[in-house]
């Protein structure tokens, strides 16, 4: 099975710099160098919230856990956050079996995330 | 069913691909599949990159059974002896946000299948890897 990535700017205030990425189909030993090189340009930005959209993904493997645990990495040296929306049941079960990606964020749908980012943008916002 | 990879990422996923057809042929649930199959990539995989080091021209083989109350997979390579059993236990609840993501493969195995058991015959790794299937009417 393919992997299609989609990477999607959010819109609203550019300090957040929060990107959606939604994957549809399978996250692979075969598919995850595609992702990890369509990742790097997003994640040499200035971007602090990755959000993976995995209403769509139906297989992951470590080969993709461990492009996540990349990306969390990075956004973590920043201050920023990975951030996981819309898992599949067997998806959110490798998750937690592995609780391979301590830190991120697993929300269970786009208003829950959106009222997450609300939250961040006041608390930047009393900062400034 | 058995298949003759090469020693590639895109092998492994035909792998896969079949596994998951044979599994679907046979009625096995959906679930059992999809940990048979991660199960499946995952140890195709450690293969692929470490025994047979992406060398294309290698081959391995994977042997698919369904004896009615398991699925029964069975992984062969010429690599150097190698026993993925003895990998360590990683502590997920360990905190240790720098923690290296080595080893994952072999715990989602573990997790799930039933029976993972590695034996050295006439050169080649044999690795099986057995997981019991529900039978309809049991609970």
């Amino acid at each position: 099975m393919p992997l299609e990535i989609l990477t999607l700017k959010t819109v609203g205030d550019k300090s957040i710099g929060a990107v959606t990425v939604k994957l549809t189909g399978s996250l692979d030993t075969a598919t995850a160098p595609e992702l990890e090189h369509q990742l790097a340009p997003v994640l040499a930005g200035q971007i602090k919230h990755l959000v993976f959209d995995l209403a769509q993904l139906k297989f992951i493997s470590s080969a993709g856990l461990r492009i996540f645990s990349m990306a969390r990495k990075q956004l973590k040296e920043r201050g920023g956050q990975a951030s996981f929306v819309h898992l599949q049941p067997q998806i959110q079960e490798v998750f937690e079996i592995m609780k391979s990606l301590p830190g991120v964020a697993i929300f269970k749908d786009m208003a829950e995330l959106d009222h997450y980012l609300a939250v961040r943008q006041r608390a930047h916002e009393e900062n400034q | 069913m058995t298949l003759e990879l090469h020693a590639t990422p895109k092998e492994v996923m035909r792998a896969v691909e079949s596994l998951q057809e044979f599994g679907q042929a046979q009625e096995v649930s959906e679930n059992a599949l999809f940990g048979l199959a991660l199960a499946l990539e995952e140890c195709a995989s450690n293969i692929v990159n470490h025994a047979l080091r992406r060398d294309a021209r290698q081959t391995f083989r994977v042997t698919i059974q369904h004896t009615g109350s398991a699925m029964v997979i069975e992984l062969r390579d010429r690599g150097p002896e190698f026993d993925p059993t003895l990998a360590p236990v990683i502590d997920t609840e360990s905190s240790n946000d720098d923690r290296p993501p080595g080893g994952w493969g072999i715990q989602l195995v573990r997790r799930y299948t039933d029976e993972m058991r590695h034996t050295r015959e006439g050169g080649e790794n044999v690795l099986r890897l057995t997981k019991r299937l529900v039978q309809a009417g049991q609970p």
